[in-house]
């Protein structure tokens, strides 16, 4: 983080020593130059994760939503129903349904087969009965950005788990080169010195923030780089055998046995956990060789008052319980790993919940950009400007809006299978542009104007195709947050270009 | 729950909210005073703020309640902030905002390529040995070795990338990171090649 010098004629020892600052600074500087593109992207991906469930309505407003838990006897109709789909497939291997919960309001049921490929993702009603396809290709579009920046999934999940340690060291280099920590703990000088102004932002966003961001990019970078620590675990420990290592930390696998079974009596297993804990709701359940006699049920119960999504329950195929996870009031191994996931989404407590997020999440995208715009202003400060990366860096933020709606607007106009494409030719095309325009702030604003106009025409587009199945409201919601964020985007981009016209 | 309790818990829960908002404007308070003055906000403020983090803890229970505190204080410091920013014109500066510039190195791409090298990789190998030998041998139950062992890596990558990016002496990281590369894998490895 940026800061500003002690004065020179204090009484007391700085709380850090000069030249230990500078050196911290100049680190700082090197990591968020280096990593601060990855970052931006995937802080300002991950804050739209958050309301991944409520973007996945709203490209689906027509499928079921329940507002009440599932019935034991609907959950397991929907195991029935999602194994009955996958055999019709030829898919029947492994079975997950989700349950509606105060984080998201479907019924999901996927499944998949490892040697096949083949996969099915459903939504299904109150009564466990599947009724349409889940189809949200822009959600996805958008959480795959940030979970593994589309990149094949081991490597994706690598360099985002390897930005969310550069976003760690960049929080531990900024609090250490941040002498004025309590000194400035309140100031937000704006306008003026543009350098004092982003440090204030920068600074103010950092610190007070600092709880979510190191939350986040902990537990961020843990779930991107889980794989290659049980890689490694494995070769320690489980002579480099990764499913036995995951095993120790997610439960029980299922055997080899591929005798055919009947599939889990999951109402049954519901109703051995409620004997125990009587106010634990259906969340999910995950059914490993379903409907073979080594199927392992890895059945997910929440009690209220814990962060985990749900406490994992095992049972063998014929409903022998195997014991639990732990995951809400085992040790705190467990309770960390029952926390990781709703911590890192803001997936607990509900909506309000997700409004905090997005703000927090919001402001550390804010700390990224404003980091570089401090260190182009110091330059520029300096006498020594860089007027070319100012085009870039500021073409990289604002075009981030626009290639999303870009990628929408393909996907509503042609095919999913665009918008990949249309998003990585949009930021680049407009890193380009921006070359030819005279500065930065130029750029800025033609690129929110277009980010704006793109996102209102989106919201016409989808209301256009989808009007006359408008039947869950947050479509709504969603609609009217997106038509306000592109008017802020113009307003903010042609207020002061006409103010300026006006007085000159 | 039923509409008293529930009625309750929003009550508890707007207090806690009201009292958060209170400590972060006391603590304001104490940053603008001089000198010794505004103790009273200080001791104030913080109290107000433990308070709120006790009535979170009370509605939510201490799980949920504590994590929601965490993130109303920064909610609250955040309004606070944004609701008395400022204003400035001029673009000079007092003397004491001078700003600190970080420390002009010497560099070139070798340099550069050493310290990403150290920063990246170097840093990366010595955490995940170190995460890995907390998840092989710590005397805790498995699970927990795993997770807290996996927890460690980010963090102790971070720090160390943090580190080697400031220390100017590239020898120095390299020999160090190198040691606890050869701690950490000798720890973890070791059961395995002596059985």
């Amino acid at each position: 983080m940026q800061d500003l010098a002690p004065e020179k004629k204090t009484r007391k020892r700085p709380f850090l020593p000069p030249p230990f600052v500078r050196a911290m600074l100049a680190g700082h500087s090197a990591l968020g130059i280096a990593f601060a593109a990855l970052i931006y992207i995937v802080c300002l991906t991950g804050t739209l994760t958050v309301f991944m469930h409520e973007l996945k309505r709203w490209e689906q407003p027509d499928a079921p939503r329940i507002e009440e838990g599932l019935t034991a006897e609907a959950a397991a109709n929907a195991v029935e129903s999602t194994y009955r789909k996958a055999l019709a497939l030829n898919a029947a291997h492994d079975v997950f349904v989700m349950g509606p919960s105060s984080t998201q309001q479907r019924l999901l049921a996927n499944f998949h087969d490892h040697d096949s490929g083949v996969e099915g993702h459903w939504l299904g009603d109150a009564a466990g009965n599947l009724v349409v396809e889940e189809h949200a290709p822009w959600a996805e579009f958008i959480t795959d950005l940030h979970i593994r920046l589309h990149l094949p999934n081991t490597w994706g999940l690598f360099l985002v788990g390897l930005t969310g340690v550069a976003l760690l060291s960049s929080l531990i280099s900024g609090l250490l080169s941040h002498p004025r920590l309590f000194k400035d703990a309140f100031a937000l000088r704006w306008g003026g010195s543009r350098r004092l102004q982003e440090a204030d932002l920068h600074n103010r966003l950092g610190v007070w923030g600092l709880p979510f961001h190191v939350v986040v990019s902990t537990t961020g970078a843990l779930l991107g780089l889980s794989t290659l620590i049980v890689g490694v675990l494995a070769l320690a420990a489980y002579d480099g055998d990764s499913e036995k290592a995951f095993a120790t930390i997610l439960g029980p696998l299922p055997t080899a046995d591929e005798t055919a079974a009947p599939v889990p009596d999951i109402a049954a297993m519901i109703r051995t956990v409620r004997a125990e804990h009587p106010d634990a709701e259906f969340a999910s359940v995950f059914i490993q060789h379903i409907g073979k006699a080594g199927q392992a049920v890895n059945l997910g119960m929440k009690t209220p008052g814990h962060l985990a999504m749900s406490n994992a329950y095992y049972f063998d195929g014929a409903g022998k319980p195997l014991g639990d996870g732990g995951l809400e009031t085992g040790t705190i191994g467990q309770q960390i790993l029952g926390a990781l996931q709703p911590l890192h989404f803001g997936w607990f407590g509900g909506f309000a919940v997700k409004i905090a997020y997005g703000i927090l999440g919001l402001a550390l995208t804010v700390v990224t950009h404003s980091g570089i715009t401090i260190w182009l202003a110091r330059r520029r400060e300096r006498g020594r400007p860089a007027p070319h990366w100012e085009k870039v860096w500021t073409a990289l933020a604002w075009s981030q809006p626009l290639a999303f709606a870009a990628a929408a607007l393909a996907i509503f106009a042609a095919s999913e299978a665009f918008a990949v494409p249309v998003y990585l030719a949009t930021t680049i095309v407009c890193m380009l542009a921006s070359q030819t325009a005279g500065e930065a702030r130029t750029v800025s604003r033609i690129v929110r104007v277009l980010a704006g106009l793109s996102i209102v025409a989106t919201v016409f587009v989808h209301g256009h195709a989808l009007w006359d199945r408008m039947q869950d409201p947050a479509a709504l919601w969603v609609s009217g947050t997106m038509t306000a964020i592109g008017l802020v985007l113009l307003a903010s981009a042609l207020v002061p270009m006409l103010a300026s016209r006006t007085r000159a | 729950m039923n509409v008293d309790a529930l009625d309750l818990s929003h009550l508890l829960a707007l207090a806690g909210g009201l009292l958060m908002v209170a400590g972060v404007v006391m603590l304001r308070e104490r940053w603008l005073a001089r000198g010794t003055d505004g103790l009273a906000f200080l001791i104030g403020g913080w109290l107000a703020v433990l308070a709120a983090v006790y009535l979170f803890a009370e509605t939510w229970g201490a799980e949920m309640g504590t994590t929601y505190a965490l993130g109303a204080i920064s909610l609250a410091a955040y309004t606070v902030v944004a609701a008395t920013f400022e204003r400035r014109e001029s673009k000079r500066r007092e003397p004491r905002e001078a700003a600190v510039d970080p420390e002009e190195r010497p560099t070139n791409w070798k340099r550069g390529t050493g310290k990403a090298l150290l920063a990246i990789v170097l840093a990366g190998v010595a955490s995940i040995g170190i995460g890995v030998a907390i998840a092989v041998q710590a005397p805790w139950p498995p699970q927990d070795r795993a997770v807290i062992g996996g927890l460690l890596v980010p963090i102790l990558w971070g720090g160390g990338m943090a580190w080697t990016l400031c220390d100017p002496r590239l020898v120095r990281a390299t020999l160090i990171l190198l040691a606890v590369s050869a701690l950490g894998y000798g720890i973890a490895f070791l059961p395995k090649a002596l059985s």
